[in-house]
């Protein structure tokens, strides 16, 4: 997965600090800045991010509302909050609705910050894999439930004819259920780990 | 019975005037009637009293022996004729004799058939002074019949006698001594008992001399002699004994009302009493409008209270009334004395001296008796008068001594209570002192919001320069090292082009390669905007920290020549995004203001205050941000030769705003509209007395979903103008 380029929005109100975070960031992610809230949200319908930042201390909105704003339609984000003064109030609040992954104060240290995006990465990811997962067993279970429909019918025809073939069916559907749950108890190991 | 002691010393001389009394009676009295012979009456009833002397030999049918010489008619308003036959042969000196001064009238009329001879009126209404005994001389002819006619409100008794002129006299004489005996005995008893009456005040004793009075007065009319004080009024003739009889019984009932205390002892008699008065007291009435015998009768009926008081005495006895047997025994004394006095009337009893002496000397007994009852009377209530001030002695003492008691427990009680005031009062000092110390804590507290809100302030906005500062060094050392690393390339490739090193083009081309993949010109930009942010970081701080500077120190009470404008922009950028981010803040400040002395530290805290106050006020008014709008204006108030005269702060929102109750009560300690918890109540208490240390003046104006204005006017004074002249001068 570490292929992969991780992709990385940063809110903040002050265009140094941005600069600032794009020079520093550039290198090892794919950075994009924004300095209104508006356009943040824009850019996240247009590019898959994997991890936001936001500061916490913004005109006319804060971080933690900015991230309740964008939590509906992106779930699967890691959120990050970066403030230059932690406050108690806007921790609480960042922990009670924002569903914030961390919390980073400025003067932010390189290294950790470093580490917490790449961290928040990988929540994405598992988010992401579990929603693919929950995605595929979903589609399973409707396959599934579309097959016993099919027996119903055929065991209203009553023919042994039919009743031969569904024989057929369910043997077949046993052998697919048993190696559905098999990829499963792989995932789940994997997860695990 | 008990005599008492008083009555032990007066006994012997008491008994020894009895005695005398009696027989000074019974001596006055002998011989009145020494009758030569008995005389023949005969009676002649005349109804309506129309008769006339010349037809009385008409009605010689009519004409009744009478038995007795002593008859009793009875009470009657018919007149009597009565022919006296019998003293013929009498001496010439004889008199016939009427002994009974109480009838009205007596005439007396010698007829020959129907010729009138002689007459003599005499009798109560016309008698003459010495007709007390009346006596009527002989007919001449001793053939002439004398006839006597009496008519009368009061018994006609008619005692007739035949006696001898100087036997009459001598009667009258021994008869005027036996009245004025009993006068002088009732006089003394009267006189004695005033003296006792009016220094006792008992009341008993008024009623008492009333009865003896009357009752003296009665035995007066008996034998006549209360016309000695009227003369010989006709309706005191008639009237005088019924009334006098009325009087006495009155008194009487009255006396023994008092004496037995009825309304103590027997109160049920009082009825009795009262209708017996009401009998008395219409017998009265009757008199005085001209009824005589109704009266008579009604004094008759109200003789029933002799007996009734009798039995009255007894039940009273009974009932534990020590004065009763007195009165039982001189009451029954009276009783005894009047019903041998109506025996005799009666011809029951022979009519001797001593019988006639017995009534007045049962009256004079009587008298005595009751007066003696009432000085019994008096001592026994003396003695329970005594024994009641003993025992209100006793018990006052016994009061004094619990006085005394309870006066030493209260004051013992009051200094307890002292010394538990005096230990009350230490506790309240010192929760007093507790009380201020917590108030100083609250208000180093509020200070410490106040400077925690500016720490909290300052910190954001000194840690957003200093994070791009680091960062930006940290990013340039890398841009750094990546351009010391493309220029020792090119530099290593020059050498080995002037060198003429066969390696030369590639390394040329290594070096050209490297630059092109480190994006040399990106770099080179990126590292100027770097330096350019570190720059501005390094302002940036320089700046915040240089606006610190205007405040001071917090707590510094020392003045310094401040702009109010650097104040309050000071105060805004310290506040920083907590009043920014949060509302529209409009900021006016007029330039070229005077500047005002002032504790600098003390009036940015008042101005963040109220700014901060007004952003919250329109948060909770609007959601959107764009409609939160504060204003901050500063301007300077100009006198009429154009010098400043005073700064003026204005600080208006178009936040929720306040009713009038609350806005008068902004400046109270500890009132606060913020939930519990949020804020102390202390902010605006404190910006007051900062407000008023500095003698400027606030207005507040605020309406309810209108906003809220604060109006701050520092007055540059003559110290305060002057210094700043000064000051601008010396600049």
């Amino acid at each position: 997965m570490a292929e992969e380029i991780i992709r990385v929005l940063y809110l903040d109100d002050e265009e140094a600090n941005l600069f600032s975070f794009k020079a520093a960031f550039r290198r090892e992610f794919e950075v994009h800045t924004c300095i209104e809230p508006h356009q943040a949200v824009r850019l996240l319908d247009e590019h898959d991010f994997h991890v936001v930042l936001s500061d916490q201390r913004m005109p006319r909105i804060s971080g933690v509302e900015f991230f309740e704003l964008i939590m509906p339609d992106h779930p699967d984000v890691s959120r990050v909050l970066v403030t230059g003064y932690a406050d108690t109030d806007a921790v609480v609040d960042a922990i009670n609705k924002g569903q914030v992954y961390r919390f980073v104060s400025k003067p932010w240290n390189e290294e950790e910050l470093r580490n917490v995006i790449q961290s928040g990465y990988d929540l994405n990811q598992s988010r992401v894999q579990n929603a693919e997962q929950g995605s595929e067993v979903l589609a399973m279970l409707e396959k599934f439930a579309g097959r016993v429909q099919e027996f119903e019918q055929a065991l209203e025809e009553g023919s042994s004819a039919s009743v031969s073939r569904v024989q057929q069916d369910l043997r077949n559907l046993r052998l697919e259920v048993l190696e559905e749950r098999q990829r499963y108890a792989q995932w789940m190991d994997r997860t695990a780990k | 019975m008990r005599f008492g002691p008083a009555y032990g010393r007066v006994k012997v001389p008491l008994l020894a005037f009895l005695l005398m009394a009696v027989a000074s009676f019974a001596g006055c009295n002998s011989g009145s009637d020494t009758t030569v012979d008995a005389l023949v009456l005969e009676s002649l009833e005349d109804p309506t009293g129309t008769l006339r002397p010349e037809q009385v030999h008409l009605k010689e049918g009519g004409v009744q022996r009478l038995e007795s010489a002593r008859p009793n008619l009875g009470s009657t308003a018919a007149a009597y004729w009565v022919r006296v036959s019998g003293w013929q042969g009498a001496p010439r000196n004889a008199r016939v004799v009427l002994d009974n001064p109480t009838l009205d009238s007596i005439d007396v009329f010698v007829l020959n058939g129907a010729r009138v001879l002689g007459s003599v009126r005499s009798g109560a209404a016309y008698g003459k002074a010495e007709d007390l005994i009346p006596s009527f001389a002989l007919p001449l002819n001793e053939a002439h019949e004398l006839w006597f006619r009496v008519r009368s409100t009061k018994p006609l008794l008619l005692p007739f006698s035949l006696t001898q002129v100087d036997r009459v006299e001598t009667t009258r004489r021994r008869r005027d001594l036996a009245v004025a005996l009993y006068s002088g005995m009732v006089l003394a008893i009267l006189i004695y008992n005033t003296f006792l009456a009016f220094s006792t005040g008992q009341r008993a004793y008024f009623s008492y001399l009333f009865v003896v009075l009357t009752v003296g007065l009665v035995q007066w009319g008996f034998n006549g002699y209360d016309r000695l004080l009227w003369g010989h009024s006709p309706w005191m003739a008639v009237n005088g004994l019924t009334v006098m009889g009325a009087s006495s019984g009155l008194a009487a009932l009255v006396f023994a009302r008092h004496f037995l205390e009825v309304r103590r002892y027997t109160p049920k008699w009082n009825r009795l009493i009262q209708l017996l008065l009401v009998v008395y007291a219409a017998a009265l009435g009757s008199a005085i409008i001209g009824m005589p015998s109704l009266a008579y009768n009604l004094v008759n009926l109200g003789a029933l209270s002799a007996p009734a008081m009798l039995v009255l005495s007894i039940v009273s006895w009974r009932k534990g009334n020590p004065s009763a047997p007195w009165y039982f025994v001189a009451w029954s004394i009276f009783l005894v004395a009047v019903t041998m006095q109506a025996l005799r009337d009666f011809g029951v009893l022979a009519s001797t001296p001593m019988a006639a002496a017995l009534l007045p000397l049962g009256t004079v007994l009587e008298m005595l008796l009751l007066s003696f009852a009432l000085g019994n009377r008096i001592n026994v209530l003396k003695r329970s008068s005594d024994e009641a001030n003993a025992k209100a002695l006793a018990a006052s003492l016994e009061n004094e001594r619990i006085v005394k008691e309870q006066n030493a427990e209260l004051e013992a009680r009051v200094r307890e209570r002292t010394d538990a005031l005096a230990t009350a009062n230490n506790g309240l000092s010192g929760a007093l002192q507790e009380l201020q110390g917590a108030q100083d804590q609250l208000i180093q507290t509020e200070k410490l919001a106040s400077l925690g809100q500016m720490t909290a302030g300052i910190a954001h906005e000194l840690n957003n320069p200093i994070n791009y500062v680091q960062s930006n060094a940290t990013s340039l050392r890398r841009d750094l090292e990546e351009l010391i690393e493309v220029i020792e390339a090119h530099v290593r490739a020059l050498t080995a082009l002037s060198k003429s090193d066969p390696d030369a083009m590639l390394m040329v081309t290594k070096a050209q390669e490297l630059a092109r993949s480190l994006d040399l010109g990106f770099l080179i930009e990126e590292s100027r905007q770097l330096i350019q942010g570190i720059l501005d970081g390094a302002d940036r701080t320089a700046h915040i920290v240089g606006g610190l500077r205007v405040f001071g120190r917090m707590d510094g009470d020392s003045l310094v020549a401040a702009s109010l404008g650097e104040l309050l922009e000071a105060s805004i950028t310290v506040l920083g995004d907590r009043a920014r981010s949060k509302a529209e803040l409009n900021v006016q400040l007029e330039d070229g203001l005077p500047p005002l002395w002032c504790q600098s530290g003390k009036l940015s805290q008042v101005f963040m205050n109220i700014i901060v106050n007004a952003v919250q006020a329109t948060e909770s008014r609007w959601d959107e941000v764009e409609a939160r709008k504060v204003q901050v204006g500063l301007s300077g108030v100009k006198d009429g030769a154009g010098r400043f005269e005073s700064l003026k702060v204005l600080i208006r929102d178009n936040g929720t705003g306040m009713d009038e109750v609350t806005r008068q009560r902004i400046f109270d300690p500890f009132y606060t509209t913020k939930d519990v918890g949020k804020g102390t109540g202390l902010g605006l208490s404190i910006v007051k007395g900062i407000l008023d240390d500095h003698g400027a003046e606030v207005a507040v104006k605020s309406a309810v979903g209108e906003g809220t204005e604060f109006q701050l006017t520092f007055a540059l004074d003559a110290k305060n103008g002057g210094e700043n002249k000064a000051e601008n001068e010396a600049a």
